[in-house]
């Protein structure tokens, strides 16, 4: 069977069949390869179909004419995208462009740059003023634990001094019998009643 | 049935979407160096928690890395194309201060976007037809509302080249 390309309206003649031709190709179709061909079909030589001479000369030359144009249209737009992409990518307003970019990072890096310095300084002073805070703070626990010793100092010494005054009026082994016969002679009577607002009864006599 | 986690609102499409942080195509790793306590590193600890998400979302291709208690202060830091490493100090700012800031810095300025964008309305154009790569529709036939395609359904006699050309030929 001839292999007539579908969608293509004018006769594409094939040029290299020869002539009586018995090379033309086939479709499978509802046989498979091993089937043997029907016997109708025995002795048949397939031909292709006639060709003009004149009409393939018109056609080839209209062909050729048409062909080169399609492909020159082809190469034409295939071109203007390459060269597009070209100048985007590599081309003299890219460039400027480039330029552009790296100046504008550049002072943007600059800008940072300069924060960033601000933000040390700001650092740098409030380390100082902690460190500052802190010897202060130490200072003032130092000064702190002197003037508790000193107090606690002058407690003692007052504590000592008490003593020492109440340590003339103690009881020895000398003055034990006078002290007996003083407390003898006078004697003192604890029988009181006193209330909440320090109001004393007495009432008991000793005797 | 509430969302779980502190602040769900973060894996939300539309506060995603809010975020328009975009980087220029240099940034290639953001680096966040930040302390769990403090109150210099809570700017920094906010931005992590709520604006690194967003900046994710719309530049998928940057590595962003986050440390925590490695270093006294907390900053930023940048890593570009061309090997240069922009360092950004954050101790003591607001995290909205900080977004700002590295906007401006390393950010896509409006303009770069509204052209991106065009230049993105443009190859999703309607009106052109081809492959599918580069266009939405092949043929007109696809577009509803236009004749079908004759591979599917014939066209009506009237409307097919040969009746017209016969009619043509047949009037003159």
């Amino acid at each position: 069977m001839f292999q007539v390309a579908g969608g293509r309206a004018l006769p594409v003649a094939r040029l290299l069949a020869p002539r009586g031709g018995a090379r033309v190709e086939s479709v499978r179709g509802r046989k498979s390869r091993s089937d043997p061909p029907a016997r109708s079909k025995e002795g048949r030589i397939k031909v292709p179909p006639p060709v003009d001479p004149v009409e393939m000369v018109v056609l080839k030359e209209r062909f050729t004419e048409y062909q080169l144009i399609m492909r020159a249209l082809r190469l034409e737009f295939k071109e203007e995208v390459l060269r597009k992409k070209y100048e985007e990518e590599t081309g003299s307003l890219a460039e400027e462009r480039a330029r552009q970019e790296a100046q504008e990072h550049q002072i943007l890096m600059a800008w940072n740059d300069a924060e960033n310095l601000r933000m040390l300084k700001l650092r740098q002073l409030r380390v100082q003023k902690e460190t500052e805070e802190a010897e202060h703070m130490k200072q003032e626990v130092i000064l702190q634990r002197e003037q508790e010793m000193q107090t606690f100092i002058q407690e003692k010494e007052q504590e000592i001094l008490q003593l020492q005054e109440e340590a003339k009026n103690f009881i020895t082994l000398e003055n034990l019998d006078e002290r007996i016969e003083a407390a003898l002679d006078n004697p003192r009577n604890y029988n009181y009643a006193i209330d909440r607002e320090g109001r004393v009864v007495r009432r008991t006599v000793l005797n | 049935m509430p969302m779980k986690g502190r602040f769900p609102i973060r894996r939300t499409l539309e506060y995603l979407q809010k975020g328009d942080l975009i980087f220029k195509n240099q940034v290639k790793i953001m680096t966040v160096n930040y302390n769990t306590s403090g109150e210099l590193s809570e700017g920094a600890r906010k931005f992590v928690f709520f604006n690194i998400p967003q900046i994710q979302y719309a530049n998928p291709w940057v590595q962003l890395v986050m440390f925590k208690n490695m270093t006294p202060s907390p900053f930023l830091k940048f890593y570009l194309n061309d090997g240069e490493q922009v360092l950004v100090d954050v101790e003591g700012k607001d995290h909205q201060r900080i977004m700002q800031h590295v906007k401006k810095i390393l950010g896509k300025s409006e303009e770069v976007l509204h052209i991106e964008a065009l230049a993105k309305m443009q190859e999703s154009n309607p009106a052109n037809f081809g492959p599918k790569k580069y266009c939405l529709k092949e043929c007109i036939c696809e577009v509803e509302g236009q004749v079908p395609c004759p591979g599917t359904t014939p066209l009506p006699k009237e409307l097919t080249g040969k009746y017209r050309t016969r009619m043509a030929a047949s009037q003159e």
